[in-house]
């Protein structure tokens, strides 16, 4: 019985290892992530003041009636639909350039995938001003429209304005899953469809479109959640009337001071997260 | 391959798509690059060939103020992330305890939340345990530097951790059997075998987490203090005023300063992806 | 008589195991072995894959630590240490040699971590180097070496550091056949070079009959049988070691004596002496194909086994023919020699079999 010891010995001091590499991360995660998870959802039961601050007392849903009233409510509507049409978008342009890419030779496929990355890696920030030069009064593409005879163009601070940079900025994030799942996919079914139902739009209905789903969800996932939430590509494209849930959340706290409602508003924002990740998860996708 | 795709999608169908994509992608970096150099007052117009609005960036201190704190804010962050990241990676990638699972799971969060909701949650934490604290020690603590690098840090831990487990993960575990059985310690063989094949992971996992400190404008502008705002931060604010041929020419270095990582990252990418080779064949022909 | 046995057993037990057991949960994946590796013994863990014998080489590496029994090195109990304590080295079974570092660098790994002064460093480098003919190839990676030859920095990366005991866990099933059999050889004379006691894991028969002074054969965590290659072959005890190492027919018999079985059919044969199974069990009787003689009764001796069938098929094989026999009561393969002198047979002959007494083996069924 003395080795059993020793064997449980070693497992116990695997353990403790492993808990103890783990033990500040987690820690940190616990203190900073967690808990002020915790305190937004504590918040968004609370009641708002005249005077603007919090208390914590008199716990209700009223903020998460808010919803309902129409501000709030238009805010959601046009931040779905905004967030919509971008991922429709974007789907339709990156799937063809996805598989453009796929039927590449090796390097000139992974020039191509290094040109969609380096965007991706740019400043944010940056990528949304660059919009906001180009599509200026009197910018590059209105100079442009009007030297061809299209005459001026005149979008900036509308919701085209809006999609185009939410387009623009997570472009790359529909093309990288489509990707993966069009490279994934066995040629000899394609043929074998091909075959069997000979035109190729059934090929593509049938077989192909089934097959690479998971990097059809997986992409509108990245696109989506991350289009509700936006903040700075609103702000700064839409000049601030076309308020998106980010942003209404952002002046909730920053400028309103109603920190009930910008709290339930977050939650909200984090269901539909939520909620999309187990859509993914559950259509057979592994990692996000 | 080419017979269907006719038949389905012309190839200069699909060659259009993917030359417009790419001109989609790098026209308005290109342009903006172009417009910086405009001596027009109005940004977007060109004016003829100046460096005027470059040479004004270096009288700005208010500039240079934040684009210390950027640098500064992003420094620590990183390192703190790529330590307690990769820590985590190890425990979870090699050992077993308790609440690993909870842990994994809780780890994929700050990767898939929006950045909004992190915000409003950092945000809420310092205000309400600066009340905390203050009630309790009588320490007025207030936002600043150290808030901005304590939200930096929590979400880039999950960043980090999930570039270096995927290094890891890639790692044959018999490697580090291999070196007990050549009688190193656990700690030499974590010095001596562990660690320097995943270096490449904890290099990537620092230099993304080094992208998206000096990347991040939402949080950021939740948790700074009145005198320690980044340079995001400070440029967002300037572009909600009004855009300047100023704000083209510290884009354009911002750009500049993300593309030299891209380049990094791209870099250590190959080094990565030759060395995964090499591993392979190491263990190649196996049965 | 016994006295000097035991005291010889002692001197010369390499790896001693008492009572070996090592449960995973509750799966047991070694179930009380017993089992002494001699001194300067090429010693063989046979067994198809998930039955034990490569949880019991790391155990005696220390990767593993058994949930109970006992454990000896060279009559020192090493059950409990960790591998980097204990006098044996590992050829791993892809090699895992470390891919960032040199084939030199690979080798001093182990000498370097016990603190050895850099000139003996160099020098018991150079000779494990040379010992397995890689000089030349010192600054080279990892990747850039063959199958082979990553064999051989594997096997120098242990034996640079003069273990006791040199652990292999399937060292060639990597290699391709040809470099198989060359790196066979190469192994069987290493070991004489070196001296020490070899101890490896495989499961291929007939790499442990080629290479091994004795065979462990291990199913479900139990070791059935120690041996050396012939006794292996010529006198299994098991069923399942006759099965699995050469190829064998079972007749259900019935032990009567401890020389006469009584087969299904009633018949009775001689058998060599049984001391696995008491008089009375069931058992069965194993017979190799190639060990059934085949027509000609009269050069069989006076009383040896006989039975007659009639050919079902008959398979040509080059340089023997397996051919399949109907009993009354069960089918028995008998492979003959492909020879001018040999009778052919072919489907639908009636044929006589016999044997030898001492060709067949009493086994548990």
């Amino acid at each position: 019985m003395k080795l059993g010891a020793a064997e449980l010995k070693r497992e116990r001091e695997e353990r403790r290892r492993g808990f103890f590499l783990a033990l500040p991360s987690f820690a940190y995660m616990l203190l900073f992530f967690v808990l002020p998870l915790v305190i937004v959802l504590i918040y968004s039961f609370a009641t708002r003041t005249s005077t603007g601050s919090t208390a914590l007392s008199d716990w209700n849903l009223d903020a998460y009636r808010k919803l309902g009233e129409p501000i709030v409510r238009n805010v959601v509507v046009r931040s779905v639909v905004l967030a919509l049409v971008t991922t429709v978008i974007c789907l339709v342009v990156a799937y063809p350039f996805a598989w453009f890419c796929a039927h590449q030779r090796p390097t000139v496929r992974n020039v191509l995938l290094i040109a969609v990355m380096i965007p991706f890696w740019t400043n944010f920030l940056v990528r949304n001003y660059a919009w906001r030069i180009l599509l200026s009064k009197g910018g590059p593409i209105s100079t442009f429209t009007e030297a061809i005879g299209l005459g001026e163009v005149d979008i900036l601070f509308t919701k085209t304005a809006v999609v185009i940079g939410l387009v623009y900025a997570y472009l790359p994030f529909m093309i990288l899953p489509l990707y993966a799942s069009i490279d994934r996919l066995d040629q000899r079914l394609i043929e074998a469809g091909r075959d069997l139902y000979g035109s190729g739009p059934q090929t593509f209905r049938r077989i192909i479109l089934p097959l690479t789903m998971p990097g059809v969800i997986a992409g509108s996932i990245l696109v989506f959640v991350p289009s509700m939430g936006a903040y700075v590509t609103p702000e700064l494209l839409g000049g601030g009337k076309e308020t998106m849930l980010g942003s209404y959340i952002v002046t909730q706290f920053l400028t309103a001071r109603n920190w009930p409602v910008g709290a339930s508003l977050s939650f909200v924002l984090m269901a539909v997260m939520l909620i999309s990740t187990v859509i993914y998860f559950r259509s057979g996708g592994r990692n996000l | 391959m080419s017979q269907s795709h006719q038949r389905r999608l012309p190839v200069w169908a699909l060659r259009a798509n993917g030359g417009v994509v790419l001109l989609f992608l790098y026209a308005p970096i290109i342009l903006l690059v172009i417009f910086s150099f405009s001596a027009s007052r109005i940004p977007g117009q060109w004016g003829g060939f100046t460096t005027e609005w470059y040479t004004t960036l270096f009288d700005d201190s208010r500039l240079q103020r934040t684009i210390s704190v950027s640098v500064r804010v992003a420094l620590v962050s990183t390192l703190i992330a790529t330590v307690l990241g990769t820590m985590a990676a190890l425990a979870l990638e090699r050992f077993t305890f308790r609440g690993r699972r909870v842990f994994d799971a809780l780890l994929y969060l700050p990767i898939i939340i929006p950045d909004v909701t992190m915000a409003v949650m950092m945000l809420m934490f310092f205000s309400q345990s600066f009340n905390v604290v203050d009630a309790v020690f009588g320490l007025g603590l207030s936002k600043g530097f150290g808030t901005i690098v304590v939200s930096h840090v929590a979400f880039n831990i999950a960043f980090v951790s999930v570039v270096v487990r995927a290094r890891i993960a890639g790692m044959n575990a018999t490697l580090e059997q291999a070196a007990s059985d050549l009688y190193a310690s656990r700690w030499q063989a974590f010095r001596y075998v562990t660690l320097p094949l995943i270096a490449p992971g904890v290099f990537g996992g620092a230099l993304l987490a080094l992208t998206l400190s000096l990347d991040d404008v939402v949080v950021t502008q939740f948790v700074a203090g009145p005198g320690s705002t980044t340079l995001p931060v400070y440029v967002f604010s300037l572009i909600r005023k009004g855009v300047t041929p100023t704000i083209n020419s510290v884009s354009v270095i911002m750009l500049v300063a993300s593309l030299i990582l891209v380049a990094g990252s791209v870099a250590l990418q190959r080094a990565n992806a030759s060395r995964g080779r090499q591993q392979l064949q190491t263990s190649g022909g196996t049965s | 008589m016994n006295e000097i046995t035991e005291s010889q057993d002692q001197r010369s037990a390499a790896v001693s195991l008492r009572g070996i057991s090592k449960l995973f949960d509750d799966v047991t994946a070694v179930d009380s072995v017993d089992l002494d590796i001699g001194d300067s013994e090429f010693f063989a863990l046979l067994g198809p894959s998930g039955c034990g014998k490569t949880t019991t080489l790391r155990m005696i590496a220390g990767l593993e630590i058994p949930s109970a029994g006992s454990l000896q090195i060279f009559g020192e109990e090493v059950g409990s240490l960790p591998p980097n304590k204990r006098p044996v080295n590992t050829v791993f079974q892809n090699y895992a040699l470390f891919p960032h570092m040199s084939v030199v660098d690979n080798v001093a790994f182990g000498l370097k971590m016990r603190k050895i002064p850099k000139s003996e460093i160099s020098t018991r480098v150079h000779e494990a180097i040379s010992l397995v003919r890689m000089t030349g190839m010192e600054d080279r990676r990892p990747n850039q070496l063959s199958g082979g030859q990553q064999q051989r920095v594997a096997l120098a990366r242990a034996l640079v550091n003069r273990p006791k005991v040199l652990l292999l866990d399937e060292p060639l099933a990597a290699l391709d056949l040809k470099l198989r059999q060359e790196m066979q050889f190469e192994l069987k004379q290493l070991q004489r070079e070196v001296g020490i006691t070899f101890v490896f894991v495989t499961h291929d028969q007939e790499e442990a009959l080629a290479l091994s002074d004795r065979i462990g054969v291990m199913n479900d965590g139990r070791l059935l049988q120690v041996g050396t290659p012939e006794e292996m072959y010529d006198a299994p005890i098991d069923r399942f070691v006759a099965d699995f190492i050469g190829r064998s027919n079972f007749l259900k018999a019935t032990l009567e004596s401890a020389e006469v079985v009584c087969l299904a059919n009633g018949q009775r044969i001689r058998v060599p002496q049984v001391d696995a199974v008491s008089v009375g069990d069931e058992v069965q009787v194993s017979l190799r194909p190639e060990r059934v003689m085949i027509g000609d009764l009269d050069s069989a001796p006076h009383d040896s086994a006989q039975l007659s069938g009639t050919v079902e098929t008959e398979t040509f094989l080059g340089n023997s023919v397996v051919y399949r026999v109907a009993l009354d009561w069960m089918t028995i393969e008998v492979e003959a020699d492909h020879r001018p002198d040999v009778e052919r047979y072919h489907a639908g002959d009636r044929v006589d079999l016999w044997w030898r007494d001492d060709a067949v083996a009493v086994v548990r069924p």
